[in-house]
């Protein structure tokens, strides 16, 4: 359980919050590149953090997030004229480069310089790894770009996609570091998805339905380890990274391609699900792409036109109880991802965690909750939160199978780091 | 229309959700195995619990006996010897306290007793921060057989944010 206070400044992230300040320290995904195809492309409308704004890219290619409302009279700069280096507000032509600044209002002499006196807020919004990255936090306090594995990957070996989740970030993050759940819930997904059957790992998986855990603190943030009986007394190791705040690595099975998450706030109610994918030394095949596509593995397929997935509140997940009795599904929800999301969004879109009777395989949820709240009181004495140093980013999950003796932080240490050149150790 | 899904995970909805206590208390015993966990445990023992006792085993010294005696070597934090199969025939669940480079044999004859009683064991190493991966291998080696749940915690305080999110 967490008092009331607690679960207020783990879940509000809005400006002026902790918690908002600590997602504000790092390079937030706030799109895909993709979205923001061609110069003088349509805008997109972006929230994060609480923050209405606007994605668009002028003229000469520059990226601009910008406050999303005009500043004479709050209309939505999303209807503009992305036009000659800037973007036009239709209603009386106010026009605004990719800084926010305003470079034109017809009504004013222009030897006024009225203009220069109007500047929309607006944030750095670079691409790196087919993402659009931005950093929200104090200018002056602006980290080096990203350099999370997969961003760095070559296009043809990584895959990105996102959906909404209709709950408060934590929630959906929680998801991601709670290992005891996969067992029941994705229990029918390890030998149907192909992003995840024919492993070696899946065989200890269902062998060993009583998995002993260990949570090991990390510079970063959380090795979050799960053991289970192997051959000979051995046993099998899969290590799941979690990375303050946000950033989630689910240990590889086979030679399938690893994959991760990121859970950025889009208000206190709503976040996105960032979903990646990637190979080290070799091109996604076509069929691992494909099945990314149609929603395999930890993706989804959408409401056409949306980020929004198909199967969502509104339809009630598509459940088939037909399937969920006869064992196909465990909850009846098709695919991983969507397993999950209706789970945590049945939740509420804040749960309250003073109700919630917490057991000793939920440690890994305790203690990213405290080392949140610990970082959060080192924030508040001048302290740089994890996450941001580029070191806690080149960080590996992983599955292998180790002697009873040996203790995967000290034996397997390499294992949990980028090795430039070399695949992810997998079983 | 909207979903019954769509409705019922509103947030006005969930001011309807029952307010009435949904479990009982626990009784959990913490245990320090070692000199320097009991300085922590006593600690925590200061604070308000539900259902939380707190107890050291740093009177067992050596490694423990085939046949080792369950009694002498348990004590609760005014100095009273407790048994140990009645503590864990009493308890929901054992938390084991450690420092990361001491001497813990006692971890499995408690250990042990909680396996034939079927009570779930939490151990927590802490002060494992400028310690060497030796020292913090040895400690692991004699938790890790006994241990459902292991933690390395760099921090004393997450032993007490443990205990609370666990409602002890």
């Amino acid at each position: 359980m967490l008092r009331k206070e607690q679960n207020d400044l783990l879940t509000k992230t809005g400006p002026g919050t902790p918690m908002g300040q600590m997602f504000r320290g790092h390079w937030l995904p706030a799109l895909l590149a993709e979205e923001l195809p061609e110069n003088e492309c349509p805008p997109v409308r972006v929230k994060l953090l609480s923050e209405r704004l606007l994605a668009w890219r002028d003229t000469q290619g520059h990226l601009a997030l910008t406050d999303e409302f005009c500043a004479h009279r709050g209309v939505s700069l999303w209807f503009g004229r992305n036009e000659h280096n800037g973007l036009r507000c239709p209603y009386h032509g106010w026009k605004y480069d990719h800084t926010g600044q305003c470079i034109e209002v017809p009504s004013e002499p222009e030897e006024s310089g009225f203009c220069k006196k109007i500047k929309l807020k607006s944030y750095p919004l670079v691409e790196r790894g087919g993402v659009l990255w931005t950093y929200m936090g104090p200018p002056e306090k602006q980290p080096p770009l990203p350099e999370w594995e997969f961003a760095m990957m070559p296009a043809d070996r990584r895959f990105m996609s996102k959906r909404t989740q209709e709950c408060n970030w934590l929630q959906a993050m929680e998801g991601g570091i709670d290992s005891s759940h996969v067992s029941f819930l994705h229990s029918g997904e390890l030998d149907r998805d192909p992003l995840f059957k024919g492993s070696k790992g899946n065989q200890y998986n269902m062998g060993d339905m009583k998995p002993v855990f260990e949570v090991v603190e990390s510079a970063g943030g959380l090795f979050i380890g799960a053991r289970r009986n192997a051959e000979n007394g051995s046993y099998y190791w899969r290590i799941t990274q979690w990375v303050m705040p946000a950033f989630t690595m689910i240990p590889p099975r086979a030679d399938h391609p690893v994959h991760g998450h990121f859970w950025v706030p889009i208000d206190d109610e709503n976040c996105w699900a960032w979903s990646f994918d990637y190979k080290v030394t070799r091109a996604l095949a076509e069929k691992e792409v494909a099945a990314m596509r149609a929603g395999q593995g930890i993706h989804v397929t959408y409401v056409p036109g949306t980020y929004r997935p198909k199967a969502n509140k509104d339809n009630d997940y598509l459940v088939d109880r037909a399937a969920q009795k006869v064992g196909r599904t465990y909850s009846g929800v098709e695919g991983i991802a969507m397993q999950d999301a209706s789970l945590q969004e049945s939740m509420g879109p804040v749960v309250d965690r003073a109700k919630e009777n917490l057991v000793s395989t939920d440690n890994g949820i305790i203690m990213a909750r405290h080392r949140l709240l610990r970082a959060l009181k080192a924030m508040g004495k001048g302290e740089t939160p994890p996450g941001i140093d580029l070191a806690h980013q080149r960080v590996r999950s992983a599955a292998f199978v180790l002697p009873p003796d040996k203790h995967f932080k000290d034996d397997a240490k390499e294992a949990l780091v980028v090795q430039t050149g070399r695949e992810h150790v997998t079983v | 229309m909207q979903s019954e899904s769509a409705r019922m995970s509103s947030a006005a909805e969930a001011r309807y959700r029952i307010n009435a206590p949904n479990s009982l208390p626990r009784a959990i015993k913490v245990i320090a195995l070692d000199g320097p966990s009991e300085h922590v445990v006593k600690r925590l023992a200061l604070a308000r619990w539900n259902g939380a006792t707190f107890f050291t085993a740093t009177a067992f010294g050596s490694t423990p006996r085939k046949g080792e005696s369950l009694v002498g070597w348990l004590n609760d934090l005014a100095g009273r010897t407790k048994n140990l199969i009645d503590e864990v025939n009493a308890a929901d669940q054992v938390v084991m306290v450690a420092t990361a480079g001491e001497n813990v044999p006692v971890a499995s004859l408690i250990g042990e007793a909680c396996s034939l009683k079927r009570v779930m064991t939490t151990a927590l190493i802490v002060g494992s921060a400028g310690k060497s991966d030796e020292a913090l291998s040895k400690t692991l080696a004699q938790l890790r057989p006994w241990s459902l749940m292991l933690v390395i915690a760099n921090a004393e305080e997450y032993i007490e944010d443990m205990l609370v999110a666990l409602r002890a």
